[in-house]
């Protein structure tokens, strides 16, 4: 088990280095800087090359790397140049938001998919599971600012439900009931969207699951023993079939974080999905930068835990 | 004449390991053969399943990589040279063919069998497409198949009619030696024989040499001239049929014969105290035939037509001779 | 029980010979059948095909520039009430707002045809290109194993674990003159991945099988043997990826152009004619803009989807409906 995990660590690494050099490449070659567009077109250009000495943008792209690594060791991501605070601070304001989105949309996942995959599976072939299959088919072909468009069209604007844009009224007093019921209930319509998107493929991989594991021996031993049919699929058939979910949830996190940046941005939601379009459209390198390269970092992880996950609960596929 | 001569060949698989997948040891899947084969000629090799039997095979034809020693044919050296497109290899490329166990997947699933059959004297002849049919149909036929097979798929066809197939498309190039790879372990009895009847006759019709690679002795006392009796990656015992048949040496030969099954339920008991006896044996005297490592002693020449791997250090000869049991089959 | 195997051998042989003609296993009448037997997959064949003829014949009839000339009077107006009439008139040329106009003032009727064209045009550059490159690592990697495929698959996971959407947007901006070839490029850097995977995951099998061997045995050369031998046992799982990852390539194409960052403004494009949504305004009180793109690509994607789902039933004989 640890030479599985410590060797997924191993690999790691060299990803993570890469990661940053492309993501610092990039940031680095985007055409114009954050003073492009900020600055009074009339100021002297030698002033302008000034502060960009002054910022370290002309020194030599390696050295120009390694300090970013430095810094970032030290906490220090830079400064954003649109809106003149730290990275940090920045990302630190947007991220609460973006994780909360992320939890909600979990949560929906698999508030829809579980119930979904298992008695697809259980009763197959039904016009239950055919509803099943037409909705997987449908959350799993529908892109997400189309399914993000309709959803606020008719439960935002027609039914008016939801409140369509924003994370919290700020008008409400900051700690009070009301704010964070106000919270919660922006929350749930960008969060279902973001659940419906994970459900296909969790609510597939259960199916499949389940009907595979119905025909297994052990599960015709347990029905020969006279195990009464409900007992079978709790204790046998659901159990199985969760190892393949509990392993994805690492994926599916990730993913989610990937699907926020058009949610976020239809819900002007404020997230970091929201952040990256607003800092890209304003070239605020330090911003991007830290963005891709957390996301970046996040997806790792995902996968690390993923497979650690799945080591542990089936021995089988342990790498060794 | 021989053609074919297998000098200390080593076939060895590294094991990997540990954080790093660094080799942490080899697998001697074939740890120093000799061998010559010459035309018309017939050698099994026989041993247990993980012996290094299949692996020398492979060694030979170019599937597994020779780890050390030599494939000399004619008188070259082309070692790890199979896959090699130079012009200097070809005689050895297109002389040496193989048929393989499991004849399913030996065939393209998605190839006709007029394309399957061709595929070899595309790469080696130049037929016009009228000839290469011809020649398709000819060899169709000396393996007992009807010329309409020609546009059928693989998947039309029983196991003992894929595997003439497999055969037909081995002969395509016209070759010197065909290694068969337990060419009929997974065929019903009834055509197992009709295969190896084939084999035979097409053995005659071109003066083909097999290497016949088999765990099954009765399949390889029908076939072979030659035998070689394979343990742990190395020959224990080595000579024509009689002599291994009639005058088992070393001790894992007399095991692996005592194990043929007898059709003679009359005396049944008899032959299971047979077996238990040689057991026996084999267990006291394990130690006398393998080294302190559990290798195979080099093969020492123990008569005409007959090598044995024993103890060279062992300065009584006699002592085997007494514990050589009589009626070792 | 000899004599009976050798007689079923006799009969299985002239059983062949009394068929009139060969197939391979799993051919194309295995998946018109499938197909046959699914009512929704012939459904959604026939609404993908009435849509790409249509929008084919439109696109070929209409002249780009025209259709995407500003005209800032015309600037939002309201679909014109419907009748047949005002179809011929857009067939000639003529700017009838069967579905009203954009912001700038250009016809969204005529435009969504255009649009409709250039997104299934780009998704095809994209999927050729993509599974071009992710079949040939797949393959590689698939064949030689070991080293080879450690590197290839190495490469590959990374790839995949990178927040690709992102980056691509960085790409986009970086690119200083964006033109649809760009465009196309971008979209395929980081998109060949699901091929390479599942193409090596299966010739990875599929190169362990003995005809493999048995066309090493017999002289064929390397790139034959992965070409000739092994490609065309992996068609089938190929058929379906492409289709899947074609509709995929759709997805992200609007997807992009909705942000801001894909096709330029006077390119007709669903993304574009969507993303009019972002303002609430036009969200709330002007539908006819962004609601028919939002249709077509719903419908295209579902369509495509949905063959592509059939067809993989039919290649798995597991799920096959009969």
């Amino acid at each position: 088990m640890w030479k599985t995990v410590v060797r997924r660590f191993l690999v790691m690494i060299p990803q993570i280095i890469i990661l940053s050099m492309i993501v610092f490449a990039l940031a680095h070659f985007m055409p114009g800087d954050a003073l492009t567009g900020k600055l009074d077109p009339n100021i002297d250009p030698a002033q302008l090359e000034a502060l960009r000495d002054a910022a370290g943008w002309n020194d030599p792209l390696h050295e120009q790397y390694f300090r970013w690594v430095g810094n970032v060791f030290q906490g220090d991501f830079g400064r954003s140049y649109a809106q003149q605070v730290p990275v940090t601070t920045l990302i630190g304001s947007r991220a609460a938001n973006s994780i909360r989105l992320g939890l909600v949309s979990t949560f929906f996942t698999y508030i829809i998919a579980l119930p979904f995959g298992l008695f697809a599976g259980r009763y197959n072939n039904t016009w239950f599971d055919r509803v099943v299959m037409v909705y997987n088919y449908v959350s799993f072909a529908i892109p997400t600012f189309v399914l993000a468009l309709i959803m606020v069209f008719i439960f935002g604007y027609r039914l008016g439900w939801f409140p369509t844009r924003g994370s919290v009224n700020v008008s409400l007093a900051t700690g009070s009931a009301a704010y964070y019921w106000d919270m919660f209930y922006r929350l749930l319509l960008p969060g279902f969207v973001g659940g419906v998107l994970g459900t296909a493929s969790t609510t597939q991989t259960l199916r499949n699951e389940v009907i595979d594991a119905k025909t297994q021996d052990y599960v015709r031993t347990a029905r020969s023993k006279g195990v009464p049919e409900g007992k079978i699929y709790t204790k046998h058939i659901f159990r199985n079939a969760f190892l393949p979910i509990a392993s994805s949830i690492g994926f599916i996190f990730s993913r989610l974080l990937n699907g926020s940046v058009f949610i976020e941005r239809i819900f002007a939601f404020n997230g970091m999905g929201d952040l990256f379009i607003t800092s890209i459209g304003g070239r605020d390198s330090a911003v991007i930068i830290t963005l891709v390269l957390l996301y970046g970092v996040i997806a790792i992880f995902g996968s690390l835990v993923s497979d650690i996950v799945l080591s542990i609960a089936d021995p089988r596929i342990r790498i060794d | 004449m021989s053609f074919l001569e297998l000098d200390d060949l080593k076939v060895h698989f590294p094991i990997r390991g540990g954080i790093f997948n660094t080799i942490q040891d080899y697998v001697y899947a074939v740890d120093g053969v000799d061998m010559v084969i010459e035309q018309g000629k017939t050698y099994g090799l026989v041993g247990e399943s993980g012996s290094g039997k299949t692996t020398i095979g492979k060694g030979i034809i170019g599937l597994e990589h020779v780890t050390d020693g030599k494939v000399i044919f004619e008188g070259q050296d082309v070692t790890n040279k199979a896959r090699n497109r130079a012009e200097e290899y070809r005689g050895y490329n297109k002389d040496i063919q193989m048929i393989f166990q499991d004849s399913t997947s030996a065939l393209n699933p998605k190839k006709r069998i007029l394309d399957i059959i061709a595929e070899p004297m595309r790469n080696y002849f130049d037929y016009t497409d009228k000839e290469e049919q011809a020649e398709v149909v000819r060899l169709l036929e000396i393996v007992g198949l009807n010329k309409d097979a020609i546009y059928r798929y693989p998947h039309e066809f029983s196991g003992g009619q894929r595997q003439r197939l497999g055969v037909a498309r081995a002969v395509a190039t016209n070759p010197k030696l065909i290694i068969a790879d337990e060419p009929t372990s997974a065929l019903d009895l009834s055509v197992q024989a009709q295969v190896l009847n084939f084999m035979k006759r097409i053995q005659k019709e071109y003066n083909l040499s097999y290497l016949f690679i088999s765990h099954d002795l009765s399949v390889v006392k029908h076939m072979a001239d030659d035998i070689a009796i394979m343990h742990r990656g190395r020959f224990v015992e080595r000579g024509s049929k009689e002599k291994i048949f009639n005058n088992p040496q070393h001790i894992y030969t007399k095991r692996l014969l005592s194990a043929i099954p007898q059709i003679d339920p009359l005396n049944r008991e008899q032959h299971k105290l047979e077996r238990q006896a040689v057991e026996k044996e084999y267990e006291e005297q394990e130690i006398h035939y393998y080294d302190e490592n559990g290798r195979v002693y080099d093969l020492q020449p123990f008569e005409k037509d007959h090598m044995v791997a024993l103890n060279p250090n062992d300065k009584t000869p006699g002592s085997l001779a007494d514990s050589t049991i009589e009626g070792g089959n | 029980m000899e004599d009976k195997i050798k007689s079923q051998e006799v009969l299985s042989e002239t059983a062949s010979e009394q068929q009139a003609e060969s197939t391979p296993p799993m051919g194309f009448k295995v998946i018109v059948r499938e197909f046959k037997k699914d009512k929704m997959a012939m459904f959604a064949l026939g609404v993908l095909t009435i849509l790409l003829v249509t929008t084919l014949a439109w696109y070929l009839r209409l002249d780009a520039d025209t259709v995407m000339d500003v005209n800032i009077l015309h600037h939002f107006k309201e679909p014109a009430d419907f009748n047949f009439g005002l179809i011929a008139d857009a067939w000639n040329g003529e700017k009838s707002m069967i579905l009203g106009t954009d912001d700038y003032g250009r016809d969204i009727f005529t435009q969504l045809f255009l649009a409709t064209g250039n997104s299934v045009l780009i998704a095809i550059a994209v999927t050729t290109i993509i599974a071009t490159v992710g079949i040939a690592l797949g393959l590689i990697a698939g064949y030689y194993g070991g080293m080879v495929d450690n590197a290839i698959m190495r490469i590959t996971d990374f790839v995949m674990t990178l927040p690709t959407t992102m980056i691509i947007i960085v790409f986009l901006v970086l690119v200083p003159k964006q033109n649809i070839w760009s465009f196309i490029f971008i979209m395929s850097v980081f998109s060949w991945t699901g091929y390479a995977r599942i193409v090596r995951s299966k010739a990875l099998s599929e190169s362990r099988l003995d005809y493999i061997s048995a066309s090493k045995t017999i002289g064929t050369p390397t790139w034959k043997i992965i070409i000739l031998e092994m490609l065309p046992n992996l068609t089938s799982l190929i058929t379906v990826q492409l289709i899947l990852s074609y509709a995929g390539n759709i997805g992200l194409e609007t997807g992009l152009t909705f942000l801001g960052y894909g096709l330029p403004d006077q390119t007709a494009s669903l993304g574009r004619l969507v993303s009019a949504a972002t303002t609430p305004y036009n969200l709330e009180f002007r539908p006819w803009v962004w609601l028919p793109a939002s249709t077509v690509i719903l419908v295209l994607m579902l369509s495509i989807n949905y063959v592509g789902q059939a067809l993989k039933r039919s290649t798995d004989a597991k799920q096959r409906l009969g």
